[in-house]
Formats: C-alpha cells, sequence, structure tokens
C-alpha cells in the first residue's frame, strides 16, 4: 500500500511545484524579473478593482458599469450575489427539514448541529429567557454574511462578467459584504432590532439611559451636566455603532476581495490557496463579530441600568 | 459616499432581502429545527426520568422482595419449629399411648395367669380333695360322712395352703 501511495504523493508534489514555479515565472512578480519593467506580459491582467457594485444590465443599464446615485432600481452584481445566497440558505433549510426525523442524519444533523451551536451561542450571552427571542434575528445575520463572504471564494465569481473590448469590464457575481448597502442594511437591522427589544423590555426606562435624571432628582445639581453630557455619548454611540458595524464588515469583505485579486494577478497558482484559506476564516470571524455585538448590545439594551450599574 | 457605492435603491432592496430571508428561515428552519432539538431535550428529559423512576421502583422493589423473603423465612422457621414441636408432641402421645396399652396388656395378661392359676390351682385343689377323700377311704376302709369329709378336705387344703406360702 506504502509503495503505491509514495509514487502519488510525490506525483502531486512535483505537479503543485511545478505549478508554483509557473505561477512565479509567469505572473506579475516572476515577470517584472525576468523581462524587465513593463515588458513582459503576466499571465493575467492586472485588477482594477471597483469599489461600488456593478450593474448586471437589468432591468435597465448597461451591464459592467458601476451604480451611481443617479439610478434608481437597478440589480447589481452584489445584489444577484445576495439573492444566491438567500436561494442557497432557503434551499439548504427547506431540504434539510422536509422530512425531520427524531434521531437526524445527514443534512438535518448537519443544520441542527450549526443552529444548536448558533443557539447555544445565544443562550450563553442571553440567557434562557431571552434566547428565543433573539435567536431568529442573530442566527440569520451570521448565516447571511457568512455564506455571503464564503461564496465570493468560488471559482465562477470572477470567471463570469461582462467583456468590454477584451477586457473584463465588471464580474456578474460580487459577494454582497463588498457592496456598502449590505452591511449599511444589516447595521441598521442591527440598531432598530437593539432599540426595539430595549423598549420593548424596559419601556421607558430604556430612555433613562439617555435622559439620565437620578442626579436631578436627587439634588446633586453639580453632576447634571455630566449627566447630561454622558446621555449625548451613549446616545451617539447608539448611532456610532452603524457607522463601525458598516464599515468594519464592508473594510474587511472588500480588502480581502482585492487582497486575492492581487495575489493572484501576482502570483496566480497555488500560492493563493493560504489566502483562500485567510478569506474563510475572515469570513466567518466577520459573521461572529457582527452577530456577536448585535447580541451583546441587546443584551446590554434589555438590562435593567439599576442592574448594570451593580 | 457615492463612491464607495452608497445606492439607496440597493439599500432598500438588502433590507427587504434580509426580511425575506428571516421570514423564511424562521419558517423553514429555526421553527422545525428548534421544536424539533426541544422534543428531542424533552424526550431524552423524559427518558432519563423513567430511567430513575424505574431504577427506584427497582430499588424499592429489591428491598420488598427481600423484606418478603425474610419474612417467608422466619415464617418457615416458625412453621418448621411448630411441626417438630407437633411431631415431638405426637412421638410423646403416641409412646405413653403405647406404654399405656401394653401396661394394659401386661396387667390383662397377668390378670388372666392369675386367673388360670387360681383356677388351676382350685382344679388341682378339688382333684387333690377327691384324690385325698378316694385315698383316705382306702385307708380307712368306711367312707366318710359328709361333714367329716369335708372338715378333712379342709385341714389338708389349709395344710397345703400353708405349704404353698412357704
Amino acid at each position: 500500500m506504502a509503495a503505491i501511495k509514495r509514487p502519488a504523493v510525490l506525483l502531486i508534489f512535483v505537479l503543485l511545484l511545478s505549478l508554483v514555479v509557473y505561477g512565479l515565472m509567469n505572473g506579475a512578480i516572476g515577470t517584472s524579473l525576468t523581462s524587465g519593467e513593463g515588458e513582459g506580459t503576466p499571465l493575467l491582467e492586472a485588477p482594477h478593482p471597483h469599489i461600488p457594485p456593478q450593474k448586471i444590465g437589468f432591468p435597465s443599464g448597461k451591464g459592467g458599469e458601476s451604480v451611481t446615485s443617479a439610478d434608481g432600481f437597478v440589480i447589481t452584481n452584489t445584489i444577484l450575489s445576495s439573492w444566491v445566497v438567500m436561494i442557497i440558505l432557503i434551499g439548504l433549510f427547506y431540504m434539510g427539514t422536509r422530512n425531520m426525523k427524531i434521531v437526524p442524519s445527514g443534512l438535518q444533523n448537519f443544520l441542527e448541529f450549526i443552529l444548536e451551536s448558533l443557539y447555544n451561542f445565544v443562550q450563553g450571552v442571553a440567557g434562557e429567557e431571552n434566547s428565543r427571542k433573539f435567536f431568529p434575528i442573530i442566527a440569520t445575520i451570521f448565516l447571511f454574511v457568512m455564506l455571503n463572504a464564503w461564496v465570493g471564494l468560488l471559482p465562477i465569481y470572477p470567471a463570469l462578467g461582462f467583456i468590454d473590448h477584451g477586457h473584463m469590464k465588471g464580474h456578474l457575481l460580487r459577494p454582497a459584504g463588498t457592496d456598502l448597502n449590505m452591511p449599511l442594511a444589516l447595521a441598521l437591522i442591527s440598531f432598530v432590532f437593539v432599540e426595539f427589544w430595549g423598549l420593548k423590555l424596559l419601556k421607558l426606562n430604556y430612555l433613562t439611559k439617555f435622559v439620565r435624571l437620578d442626579n436631578l432628582r436627587k439634588g446633586n445639581f453639580a453632576q447634571v451636566p455630566i449627566d447630561l453630557f454622558v446621555g449625548v455619548l451613549e446616545l451617539l454611540s447608539e448611532f456610532v455603532r452603524i457607522v463601525s458595524f458598516t464599515f468594519r464588515l464592508f473594510g474587511n469583505m472588500t480588502a480581502g476581495e482585492i487582497l486575492l485579486l492581487v495575489i493572484t494577478y501576482l502570483v496566480p497558482f497555488v500560492l493563493v490557496l493560504p489566502f483562500y484559506g485567510l478569506e474563510l476564516l475572515v469570513g466567518l470571524v466577520q459573521a461572529l463579530i457582527f452577530a456577536g455585538l448585535t447580541l451583546v448590545f441587546v443584551v446590554v439594551a434589555v438590562t435593567p441600568h439599576s442592574e448594570e450599574e451593580h | 459616499m457615492e463612491d464607495l457605492g452608497f445606492h439607496v435603491p440597493s439599500l432598500v432592496v438588502y433590507l427587504i432581502n434580509f426580511t425575506i430571508l428571516l421570514s423564511l428561515l424562521y419558517v423553514v428552519g429555526y421553527k422545525p429545527i428548534l421544536r424539533m432539538l426541544d422534543q428531542r431535550a424533552e424526550s431524552i428529559k423524559d427518558s432519563v426520568e423513567m430511567v430513575d423512576r424505574v431504577r427506584e421502583e427497582a430499588a424499592a422493589q429489591q428491598v420488598e422482595m427481600q423484606q418478603q423473603m425474610e419474612e417467608g423465612r422466619q415464617e418457615g422457621q416458625a412453621m418448621l419449629t411448630q411441626a417438630r414441636e407437633i411431631a415431638e408432641k405426637i412421638r410423646d402421645e403416641a409412646t405413653s399411648k403405647a406404654k399405656q396399652e401394653a401396661d394394659e396388656i401386661v396387667a390383662k395378661a397377668r390378670e388372666s395367669v392369675q386367673k388360670e392359676r387360681d383356677e388351676a390351682i382350685d382344679q388341682v385343689r378339688q382333684h387333690f380333695a377327691e384324690i385325698a377323700i378316694l385315698a383316705a377311704e382306702r385307708v380307712i376302709d368306711r367312707s366318710l360322712d359328709g361333714k367329716t369329709h369335708k372338715d378333712i378336705i379342709e385341714k389338708v387344703l389349709g395344710e397345703s395352703a400353708d405349704l404353698n406360702r412357704s
């Protein structure tokens, strides 16, 4: 058995090494080293990353053009990608829960494992009482962000696009996380979610976080300006979260996308793989951060302030 | 912001997308899976409780069984003792009855022997008297009258009785 395995492993190793050498020689780095400045032609053309998403030409506009504020409703490559993710998620859950059994197997088992892990995470932070209320939003944020990041690693994403004069003008599909509007939409949902539960569970007491009247009532007038300032800071921090949520996710996803494009341009084969692995991890971590922070903020929001102080 | 791709209609699309995704995932994913997890947790809890209950019942039954076995053993022991006592009693009664019967048989035998002896003595006496009379008649060659006759016999018998006693 070892005798059969060894030549196969050796062959794979030689093949990979050849690809590394070929990639190094024919990538942007290799060609600039061997042919001098501006003389050689790298295997892939230099990437021209666009920050705004591109239109796909439906229902209006030209495919591959960046979206502008003048555009009305257009389907962009990031929106299309988010729909793909939605279809995958809904399809997976539909298939997995169609014929549920008390002793799970296959897809049902896999989905139950994911949801149970997420639920335990939510329960660990929010407690038994509130975990059921918060779980759907937190789980959806997690799954949506993670899968949106991961689908971008599929080879079909950079492969399909709009060709203009022999150049790739824009891709048909692009991870939705690289579109500012998607993280912004999630940040707004997270904001509304936190404020909604804060108000619902604490009623008007929730607002005492922003309008602190304790010292005014007790007659500690010297503390009142500080309270006022702290209240404004608290209110501001609620809105700052939207910005931080948005740009954290948008920045990470866009940077990851550009990093992969650039590394592939520099060294087309094999050496790109560690970066793909890194992006898998980044997708998971960003999803956890987005979902985890939303969970922490909502738990803080529904905790009575007197309890918080103790 | 436009350079970054901010686009209000796209933002609205994402908000709608997320809402649709959340609703559909809730219906086809979270709800059935959480229900199944609850059902399974409930079933496991029930099973564990049932196992505990069965174990407790088994332990209680074992104690009860041991108690019953102990009671049975004690009862058996008591019955055995009682049976032994009864057997002892029966044996004693049988022994005493047998002894009594034996005594009665011996007494009857003695009585019968005594009676037969007395009768034999009487018969012997009778014969002896007759022989004695006959002998006396022959010796004196005369017949004796009744009274004399009787006196002589009584005298002889008295002497023979004295002889017997001695």
